[in-house]
């Protein structure tokens, strides 16, 4: 087999279609929270707690805080292409970046999964 | 590298006149890199809505002091404006609203709405 170029011409596709993918999700579920919350406030920790229980709910959010780690990466890598040129430093911003949004994504993970 | 960089720059930024449609894609930047930052502040707040009764209390509380709601409206905005202009994007992709005048006046309408969801969630909230 034929050894692949580093940057294949695929990949700019899917970091395109990734960004529309994963801001459709994002604006979906906002919308569902906002409308969700505006028609029947919930102000009880014990009721919040109940809503937060439900498998849906945390599919929910597990999909929402995915999208937004992903999001958040696509985006911030292309703001530092256009505006980071050394190559040492754009390495350095883009692993701190990937570094603390794979944290957070731990972070999450530890709070959807959590026995609340 | 050396001849890219001897290349004479004129970038006198008080006479660059950027046509709306620039002005509305760098606040898509500005406010994608806010919102980044405040995705840990958002998953902190949510953590302790969660964890016990007097932590979701103070959350609530947090949330509802006037520094709190002010916080809110900016994040809300920063949020809308965002989202409003990535829907501008997704429609430019399609082909849709390409041509000069219309990209021009969805630019201007993304800010326009914005700004009346601005008004609206603040007049919600009070």
């Amino acid at each position: 087999m034929r050894p692949r170029p580093t940057g294949s011409a695929h990949s700019g596709l899917g970091e395109w279609l990734l960004q529309r993918v994963t801001a459709v999700y994002m604006g979906v579920f906002v919308l569902y929270f906002v409308l969700r919350f505006a028609i029947a406030p919930i102000d009880v920790y014990a009721a919040w707690k109940v809503w937060f229980a439900s498998v849906a709910v945390r599919i929910g959010f597990a999909l929402f805080f995915a999208s937004a780690l992903l999001h958040s990466w696509v985006g911030m890598r292309s703001v530092f292409m256009d505006y980071v040129k050394p190559m040492w430093l754009r390495f350095v911003v883009q692993l701190v970046t990937a570094t603390v949004l794979l944290i957070l994504a731990l972070w999450v993970a530890q709070i959807l999964l959590g026995n609340t | 590298m050396e001849h890219i960089s001897k290349r004479p720059v004129y970038l006198n930024l008080f006479k660059i006149r950027l046509p709306i449609g620039g002005v509305v894609s760098i606040l898509h930047r500005v406010t994608g890199v806010f919102l980044v930052l405040l995705l840990p502040p958002a998953i902190y707040l949510l953590q302790q809505s969660l964890q016990s009764a007097a932590t979701f209390e103070s959350t609530v509380r947090i949330l509802g002091s006037l520094p709190g709601r002010a916080l809110l409206l900016i994040v809300t905005w920063m949020f809308v404006q965002h989202l409003y202009s990535g829907i501008r994007h997704l429609l430019l992709d399609v082909d849709i609203g390409v041509e000069r005048t219309t990209a021009r006046r969805s630019a201007w309408l993304t800010l326009v709405v914005s700004v009346v969801t601005l008004l609206l969630i603040g007049l919600w909230m009070t």
